[in-house]
């Protein structure tokens, strides 16, 4: 893992966005002699944003500076034009934000306590109750709404948590790992909301995850820390550093495949054994030798060939690009 | 943007019509930091009471208030039956009502601050446009007014009470304005001084019960205390300067110099200038804001 870190975690400079809804210069935070984000330089556009990295990658840490609750050792960032350091009043009377951990009051009702949150963001009292009404209904809890939080399942409590950060209508959202804890079915519940947050409220969206499914479904742009450093920021849809990729399943030996692939002069083959299933095998960047080098390499071998598809480039695979295999493996399949 | 529909009624409305709302943007006004404040304090208020929780909530909250506002009615009951009695006076009405003054202030500010330590609230409320000062201070003032309600309301009507039971209502009033400014002055002071005090306990644990013991019998200890250090180790004129600390003895003594009419206390003889203990409880509210705002700066 650190070698592929070693490898891929250089500096990207801040891409040219126009009108960026958040833009830090040579951030650095430190606690004590660890360096929780160091010189990060971004410049992140409006949509569906996804912040992507492996638990302690500096995630949570980059959203409480912006949100202008922690303070930098060093750098600048600004939102939504605002300085987060001199101007954290304004930035969160327009942004909403969802934390990660449990933070609801047990014994409050749904739309007492979002109405409560309505207020404190500076809506007057009726406005507040009925944009809590409103909202609680949005995300699906208006027949709950007047229950205790306290007799709510994780699904609900995820969904208040979620009403809460936009009953102020923010023009930008961060969201902190909004399907933590999850069941896959609340799990595609939760990344509908977060779909409809941005594409019918309008809403910028800052969706910080670890799961890669979760941002490649939402997210139109990525941006990935690994280790406090920004390593990738682009649009995920974009395959501006690579192209397409030749995605081979074989029923057989999978690194003696690779293996003669490389005597042939394919040198870009690597196994992507989830362990479960055929192995499968990715060339990037493949040439039309690539695709006769596979079939010589299978009659050879005398492997049967199951599929050949061509992949565009993935989030995966700018993931893999960015912190390596192992830390691939480590987040989708816990280091198995 | 109403689709839908179902059945249609003879009249022409249609009743068990489902509307899809769809997402209206907000464009009203949006009030900012002072509105925060205000909501937050007015929020904390009515939680610590019980509002909108469930019976059992209000049961203490409900108890302290009619004990102390017997505390006031029996006495004007009886004077209004007996003219020359005079059951209760201002300055005695601190030391007299102690207990429920207390219970009262160890109810309430717990409910102020452990709950959202507890359940992790706290960063929710940071992210929204006020401050961590802002926060504490908010909270302050709902324990001081909450604290005025058991201290100051029934105070008033006792002295309001008292002019009317006057032959001359209205010019007992002009006559005895000056003892109103007293108890403005005293229970503002009081309430502040014991709502910082439950406040700066509550802040070190996210557990009400726990903060609810310990500032009950610290209340008690340090009476004890300085009786104690009376008995043990002052001297004459070092005596009286023991009293401070105990909050009891401090507000029951700062309410009769204000009241004029110094009590001397058996065990703390003559009491301090009035401004002495003002002094002193103002300094101990400013120490437990500071004690707090330490407590509350980010940690990192």
């Amino acid at each position: 893992m650190s070698q592929a870190v070693a490898d891929t975690s250089a500096r990207v400079p801040a891409g040219v966005v126009a009108d960026p809804v958040i833009e830090t210069v040579d951030l650095i935070k430190r606690f004590g002699s660890f360096t929780a984000l160091n010189q990060i330089d971004l410049s992140i556009p409006r949509g569906a944003i996804g912040l992507l990295g492996p638990n302690g990658a500096g995630k949570t840490t980059l959203i409480r500076i912006l949100l202008g609750l922690a303070k930098p050792t060093s750098g600048t960032a600004e939102v939504l034009g605002f300085n987060a350091f001199s101007q954290g009043i304004q930035i969160r009377e327009r942004v909403g934000y969802m934390p990660e951990a449990e933070c609801l009051p047990s014994n409050a009702t749904a739309a007492d306590f979002v109405g409560h949150m309505a207020e404190m963001s500076g809506l007057p009292k009726t406005e507040a109750r009925q944009r809590a009404a409103d909202v609680l209904y949005q995300v699906g809890l208006n027949e709950e709404r007047y229950r205790l939080i306290k007799g709510f399942s994780t699904g609900m409590k995820q969904r208040v948590k979620l009403a809460q950060s936009i009953v102020h209508d923010p023009s930008l959202v961060f969201l902190d790992e909004p399907t933590a804890g999850l069941d896959p079915p609340g799990r595609d519940s939760m990344l509908e909301l977060v779909d409809r947050i941005h594409n019918m409220m309008g809403m910028t969206v800052v969706l910080s995850s670890h799961i890669l499914e979760d941002i490649e479904r939402v997210c139109d742009y990525v941006v990935i820390i690994n280790e406090g450093q920004l390593v990738l920021a682009q649009p995920i849809g974009g395959t501006p550093e690579g192209g397409a990729a030749l995605s081979i399943q074989i029923d057989g030996d999978a690194q003696a495949f690779i293996a003669r692939l490389n005597t042939l002069g394919i040198a870009d083959a690597r196994l992507r054994d989830r362990m479960m299933g055929l192995p499968e095998i990715v060339i990037r960047s493949p040439s039309d030798k690539a695709y006769d080098a596979v079939r010589d390499t299978a009659v050879e071998l005398d492997v049967p060939l199951v599929s050949m598809t061509g992949r565009t480039r993935s989030l995966e695979d700018l993931y893999l690009q960015a912190v390596g295999a192992e830390a691939l493996d480590a987040e989708m399949y816990g280091g198995v | 943007m109403a689709e839908s529909s179902v059945t249609t009624r003879q009249d022409g409305r249609a009743f068990g019509e489902v509307y899809d709302r769809g997402y209206q943007h907000y464009t009203g006004p949006r009030l900012g930091r002072a509105h925060a404040f205000r909501a937050l304090t007015g929020y904390s208020m009515k939680r610590a009471l019980g509002s909108k929780k469930r019976w059992t909530a209000k049961v203490v909250p409900v108890i302290l208030y009619v004990s102390v506002a017997l505390l006031v009615i029996i006495p004007l009951g009886i004077e209004a039956f007996i003219d020359s009695a005079e059951v209760l006076e201002y300055w005695d009405f601190f030391s007299v009502a102690w207990l429920i003054l207390g219970v009262f202030v160890a109810t309430i500010a717990p409910e102020m601050l452990c709950g959202d330590r507890r359940e992790k609230t706290l960063i929710l409320y940071f992210s929204r446009p006020i401050t961590r000062l802002d926060y504490l201070l908010s909270k302050l003032l709902a324990t001081g007014l909450l604290t005025l309600t058991i201290t100051l309301v029934p105070l008033a009507i006792f002295w309001l009470g008292r002019q009317l039971l006057d032959d001359s209502p209205v010019s007992a009033m002009k006559d005895h304005a000056g003892d109103l400014w007293r108890i403005l002055v005293v229970s503002v002071l009081v309430s502040a001084y014991l709502g910082a005090l439950g406040l700066v306990v509550s802040a070190f644990t996210g557990r009400k019960a726990i903060a609810v013991g310990v500032i009950i019998v610290a209340f008690l200890f340090a009476s004890a205390l300085a009786g104690v250090l009376q008995e043990s180790i002052g001297s004459d004129a070092q005596q009286k300067w023991f009293a401070l600390i105990s909050p009891a003895q401090t507000i029951d003594d700062f309410s009769g110099g204000v009241f004029g009419n110094p009590q001397i206390d058996s065990t703390f003889g003559e009491p301090l200038s009035a401004w002495i203990y003002g002094a002193v409880m103002i300094a101990v509210v400013l120490i437990c804001c500071a004690i707090m705002y330490w407590r509350y700066v980010p940690e990192d």
